[in-house]
């Protein structure tokens, strides 16, 4: 056809076709929308209001005895230590619970309403819709909901130290509160494949959030080979203080994996999914 | 003789079963280039069925396929590439305007330059209607509004080949005839393969028809064949007078297959049915005035309206309930 000469084609690997224009609509959907700053107004003030409260009411520190805040060094360390144990600890739980949240819908709903027929129905491969979806809201949730609270959490906590906080200790444990941010929405994304139930799909992934630390804590083997302990890693790396292996290293490593093997399980489920 | 290429989509034995349920059932379709392809049959026939798994949102039990001469299974993304779809409740990414979801679908095919990206979203708006409500709220539109916006979208890529699934079903009579001048406006570029259970839809704009009832195949053909009926070309001829000796006379003609008479307050009712239907448009009348006894009050070609045609065919079948 004469008009169609001047465009041009899209020139994308055919194992991932429709892979940058899924992302652009994901992404579009965050930041091209309220949600990206209702977002980040919310979880600013959950995790870092919490914080701040830890940090700089004083009526909070004097109701600690003498013997704990000696234990820790001092005023000022035990008020700290008790700040990052509401930031990382309290806040690994809070974004995974959000994690669930924001991410129940995302394959879920466009299984459910249509969307992902319509998007199916064009040059584009599952693979690439799963991914897209993965790296677009990986990226908006590491942003929004961990890295922004983080930097003002870690301007809190230099400020009430007087001098910056040691910046690896608190980099390490962000690391592991991302890694842990994305595990739960790759669950989610996983579940939304096997799953047409919103119900099970919610009971799931924040059943995993807020009942995997009492589970663990019945059935001890299961801590190591899971993230359900990494809440206590987070804050101890961030205090700088030194992590068992079956706390740090393995439960770090086995979240990894659980990351790359749910995806793998939504790729393969989506592949198979009829519409 | 037809060229394989003459045909956009063919499928060979395609079968589709959800457990027991045969939702297709050894289908053979044939799509012709250039068509407007009318896929009839009632609800639950399996019609909707069939659209998913020729683009490849549902896989087939048995059976094969092609479209432009591709695997229906395995080269699914590059037949994508060609075909423009509007499912039975069109969605679209409901955060953005027509305009924005047009150039999203769009996206999907071309990469640049953007202005003439925009310019052919620009021409599907034009070409539905919906230049002034390009920047509205899509939550605002109206179903007929919104069947128009699905075709602009399916239609945005220049398709080969357009997949509609019941394009007018859910709308008013002002709608419908809305969407039918679209698809009659889009007939020189494509291939429209469209299902519908609006029988009256299909005799204003196909040349194409196909019947599938229960998941089966039941009639295909350029529409002029299937109006003819199961009984081919038959020729209705009122009579005044005796005719007594008309059937035995008939006989002798080769190309007459069969006949039957109703008297009707003494005139008679021929139906003629002839294999040969230009030996019949030259011959018949001309052989029945022979007979200087009998008065011809009326001689026409026997029309079925297409609804006959369908129930006759569907009840003939068993309607199914199958979906």
């Amino acid at each position: 056809m004469a008009a169609n000469l001047e465009l041009q084609r899209v020139d994308e690997w055919s194992g991932m076709r429709g892979f940058g224009n899924l992302f652009r609509k994901e992404n579009r959907a965050w930041w091209g929308t309220r949600r990206w700053w209702v977002n980040v107004l919310v979880w600013a003030v959950i995790l870092c209001g919490l914080t701040a409260n830890m940090l700089f009411v004083p009526t909070i520190a004097s109701l600690a005895d003498e013997g704990e805040i000696a234990r820790a060094g001092g005023l000022t360390p035990y008020v700290l230590q008790m700040g990052l144990s509401v930031f990382f600890e309290f806040g690994l739980s809070a974004l995974a619970i959000g994690a669930v949240v924001l991410s129940q819908d995302l394959i879920l709903g466009e299984k459910q309403n249509g969307t992902a027929e319509w998007l199916l129905s064009k040059p584009v491969t599952r693979s690439a819709y799963i991914l897209a979806k993965a790296a677009a809201n990986g990226l908006a949730l590491l942003v929004l909901l961990v890295s922004l609270p983080s930097i003002l959490a870690y301007g809190m906590f230099s400020v009430r130290l007087g001098a910056p906080y040691p910046w690896q200790p608190f980099l390490s444990a962000i690391g592991i509160m991302a890694l842990h941010t994305v595990f739960y929405l790759t669950l989610t994304l996983a579940m939304g494949t096997i799953f047409n139930n919103r119900n099970v799909v919610l009971a799931l992934g924040l059943g995993s959030a807020l009942g995997g630390n009492l589970l663990g804590g019945f059935l001890k083997p299961l801590l190591p080979v899971t993230p359900w302990i990494l809440n206590k890693t987070a804050s101890l790396t961030a205090s700088a203080r030194a992590v068992p292996f079956e706390m740090g290293t393995a439960p770090l490593l086995a979240t990894a994996f659980w990351c790359v093997a749910l995806v793998i399980v939504a790729l393969v489920k989506f592949e198979r999914t009829e519409f | 003789m037809t060229h394989p290429d003459d045909f956009v989509i063919e499928t060979h034995g395609l079968s589709k079963f959800f457990g027991d349920v045969h939702a297709l059932r050894s289908v053979d379709l044939r799509v012709p280039r250039h068509s407007i392809f009318g896929f009839l049959g009632p609800n639950g026939a399996g019609k909707t069925t069939l659209m998913k798994v020729l683009l490849g949102l549902s896989r087939p039990t048995s059976g094969s396929g092609t479209i432009f001469g591709h695997d229906i299974l395995h080269e699914s993304v590059s037949i994508r590439e060609r075909i423009g779809y509007l499912s039975q409740q069109p969605r679209f990414v409901e955060y953005m305007t027509a305009r924005e979801n047009l150039l999203f679908a769009a996206n999907f095919f071309f990469g640049g330059p953007r202005p003439k990206v925009q310019e052919r979203c620009e021409e599907m708006l034009e070409l539905v209607g919906l230049r002034d409500k390009a920047d509205r709220p899509i939550r605002n539109f109206s179903g007929g509004e919104k069947q128009r916006l699905g075709i602009a979208l399916a239609q945005v890529n220049y398709p080969d080949l357009l997949i509609l699934d019941e394009p007018a079903s859910a709308l008013d009579p002002l709608g419908r005839q809305e969407v039918l001048e679209v698809m009659g406006r889009l007939q020189k570029h494509t291939t429209i393969f469209y299902s519908t259970h609006i029988l009256d839809d299909v005799q204003r704009v196909s040349n194409m028809v196909a019947i599938l009832n229960r998941g089966e195949l039941v009639a295909s053909g350029p529409i002029e064949q299937i109006l003819n009926g199961r009984d081919g070309v038959v020729y209705t001829v009122a009579v005044k007078g005796s005719t007594q000796g008309f059937g035995e006379r008939f006989a002798e003609l080769p190309w007459v297959t069969h006949t039957s008479v109703k008297s009707n307050n003494g005139t008679s009712i021929w139906q003629i049915g002839v294999s040969d239907e230009a030996k019949a448009e030259t011959a018949l009348l001309r052989f029945m005035l022979e007979d200087r006894e009998v008065t011809i009050t009326e001689f026409s070609r026997k029309r079925y309206e297409l609804e006959e045609v369908f129930m006759e065919i569907v009840k003939g079948e068993g309607n199914g309930s199958q979906s």
